[in-house]
């Protein structure tokens, strides 16, 4: 007799955001085995990138890839063109793209914050911070013009310039976040459901994140030190305050903890952004066709976004490679679910984060 | 217990957060990316901004005499404003709006209108560079007979 | 920096190089090159050290099974179910369908299809 029960999670899930199915093979209430199936949103950008446009419009493209992350996709493969271009952003461009990406972060580590709170019965929570990340939002709308898809890295700089009527928004917008982001750690440290229900469920070792390439908050909230904002040298993070956070225990709770921290640190480094923010021209002339192949990785909200570009001298790339951070992750989710109760998995894999459209691309 | 219920009663009589859309109005910030808007007048035709456009959402229609006809559809535009970067004349003879383009609806023919346009547009360039073509081995065998 | 290998070499060399603690698997990459070729890239990063990233590259066709490195990186098997179905490649113990049903293109990335 057939001792496991097959059981689905998905691809229309309550507790799911997008499409994902999951296939537990459980034994009663425990999970002993995972199957995933992440394609149900292919669109084929790889290929249209090559096909279909010129390299000049491919920046659009890849940013509608995925929504939340919209502004380090376009800015990973502007970086891949500048490089093979041979063009080097002056300061004021890297400083004006930092800004958005780490105003991305803030709002994107909320959004999954607010979904791991819903997912432990606590609904209250869910609706007052995505009440408080339209702090985030309502900056992000006035800097670029548009409140999901930016459009505002373009190759040889960026969009729009940073009024001083925007420094002001900045600043008063994140102090109140900053204050509200104190009350949220208390909650998180504090509330019953979300600290003692969250500390040791969906434990992910540090053996086995490095055993699975973990990567991102996953992988901070085990105690591995991988970030590629202190990996890559593109941009100035160190001198602008970044510190990496790291936790040990590498359960819900920690990965919590990552980004809450993650999130006071992105408001620092935002912060330090508009006070020395140099000056400079905010758009270039760059000239010339791509030609040879360039590796670029951006740390996204979720982890290491990796994109290689090559072209052959014409305005069509050859190759558009993107490696998005779910799409890697996705491993070490499926070893975290084995061993784990069948009630948690909702919550384990919110607090993953997943980004569905991102990974089938 | 006492506290939460004080709480509870105060949140009552805070204002509300969400807005109550289609009764009100939401509030757009200054330098929202909408439609784009072209004057004939100052226009030079140079194309540039049909070339550039990511969807492919401005095109020009070739008349016969050789005059363009600008054509854009604003369900296709993604707003990303390259047009209006790449425009020798920006501000004068295309530039971005604040108004935000409704929804179409299926008198619009926001696809299949499109679609004719497309390839009316494609058919109309090509027309005009066969007519041309024609017309130019003509006048260079016309021009030694000036000459001489 | 990039560093060639072949196919028969491939798990040697990789099994020689690679330190779960050292190095981070960033991803499998398939390139066409045309006329029935293709360039196979495995791609890893090193933690805590700027701007290292190493390339191993392998030239091949389409015919030619290529060996998986699911023995040593588990997580390696993500990017092989993508070139199987990207470039309808033959790769030990990867089956089609991550991103593609049945009935799609058998291989949308090759060169001329």
């Amino acid at each position: 007799m057939k001792k496991t029960i097959q059981i689905p999670l998905g691809s229309q899930h309550i507790s799911l955001l997008e499409p994902i199915r999951f296939k537990f093979e459980c034994e009663n209430e425990k999970i002993i085995g995972v199957d995933a199936d992440v394609g149900f949103v292919h669109r084929g950008v790889e290929l249209a990138c090559t096909r279909s446009f010129e390299f000049k419009q491919v920046g659009y493209v890849v940013a509608r890839v995925c929504g939340l992350c919209a502004i380090t996709h376009s800015l990973s493969y502007t970086l891949a063109v500048e490089k093979l271009l041979g063009y080097v952003a002056n300061d004021r461009i890297k400083y004006l793209r930092m800004l958005m990406v780490e105003l991305d972060r803030i709002h994107s580590h909320m959004l999954c914050l607010a979904h791991t709170a819903e997912n432990a019965g606590f609904e209250a929570l869910f609706m007052q911070i995505m009440g408080d990340r339209e702090l985030v939002m309502e900056v992000q709308e006035a800097i670029s013009g548009n409140r999901v898809q930016f459009d505002y890295i373009s190759i040889g700089g960026v969009n729009r310039d940073l009024t001083s009527e925007l420094v002001d928004l900045v600043r008063k917008n994140l102090t109140t976040l900053s204050e509200k982001m104190e009350i949220l750690t208390g909650l998180f440290d504090n509330n019953w459901s979300l600290s003692l229900k969250y500390k040791g469920v969906g434990v992910l070792t540090l053996e086995d994140a490095y055993t699975y390439n973990a990567l991102g908050p996953l992988a901070r909230a085990s105690g591995l030190a991988t970030d590629v904002r202190a990996e890559t040298s593109d941009f100035p993070y160190e001198a602008l305050g970044y510190t990496m956070m790291l936790e040990s225990t590498g359960d819900i709770h920690a990965r919590n903890f990552v980004r809450l921290r993650e999130i006071v640190n992105s408001i620092a480094i935002c912060r330090n952004i508009v006070d020395n923010l140099p000056m400079g021209e905010i758009q270039e002339k760059v000239k010339g066709k791509p030609k040879g192949e360039e590796i670029v990785r951006i740390e996204a909200p979720r982890g290491e976004l990796f994109y290689l570009v090559r072209g052959n001298g014409t305005n069509t790339l050859e190759r558009v490679r993107i490696k998005t951070p779910t799409f890697s992750g996705i491993p070490a989710m499926m070893e975290v679910f084995k061993g784990s109760q069948y009630a948690d998995a909702p919550a384990i894999l919110a607090s993953f984060d997943p980004c569905m459209s991102c990974t089938a691309k | 217990m006492f506290k939460s219920m004080v709480e509870a009663f105060k949140n009552l009589f805070k204002p509300v957060r969400t807005i109550n859309y289609p009764a009100q109005e939401i509030i757009l910030p200054s330098g929202y990316r909408g439609l784009i808007e072209y004057d004939k007048e100052a226009c030079i035709f140079c194309d540039k901004c049909e070339k550039v456009c990511p969807p492919g959402a401005i095109l020009f229609y070739q008349h016969e005499e050789g005059e363009k006809e600008y054509r854009y559809n604003p369900w296709l535009c993604i707003y990303c404003g390259e047009c209006v970067r790449a425009c020798p004349k920006p501000q004068e003879a295309i530039w971005q709006s604040e108004t935000k383009q409704q929804s179409a609806v299926k008198e619009d023919g926001a696809n299949e209108g499109w679609f004719v346009w497309e390839e009316a547009c494609k058919k109309s360039r090509e027309a005009y560079a066969a007519a041309k073509k024609e017309r130019k081995p003509k006048m260079k065998s016309e021009e030694p007979l000036c000459v001489s | 920096m990039k560093i060639e290998t072949t196919l028969p070499t491939l798990l040697l060399d990789i099994g020689a190089f690679y330190e779960a603690h050292q190095w981070h698997f960033l991803t499998v990459n398939g390139i066409d090159l045309g006329e029935g070729k293709i360039e196979l890239q495995w791609i890893f990063s090193k933690y805590g050290v700027k701007d290292e990233v190493v390339l191993y590259y392998a030239l091949s066709d389409y015919e030619t099974p290529v060996p998986s490195l699911t023995g040593l990186i588990p997580s390696s098997i993500m990017g092989e179910r993508e070139i199987v179905d990207m470039f309808g490649l033959k790769v030990e113990g990867a089956q089609r369908g991550l991103y593609l049903d049945d009935d799609s293109h058998p291989h949308p990335l090759r060169g001329e299809s």
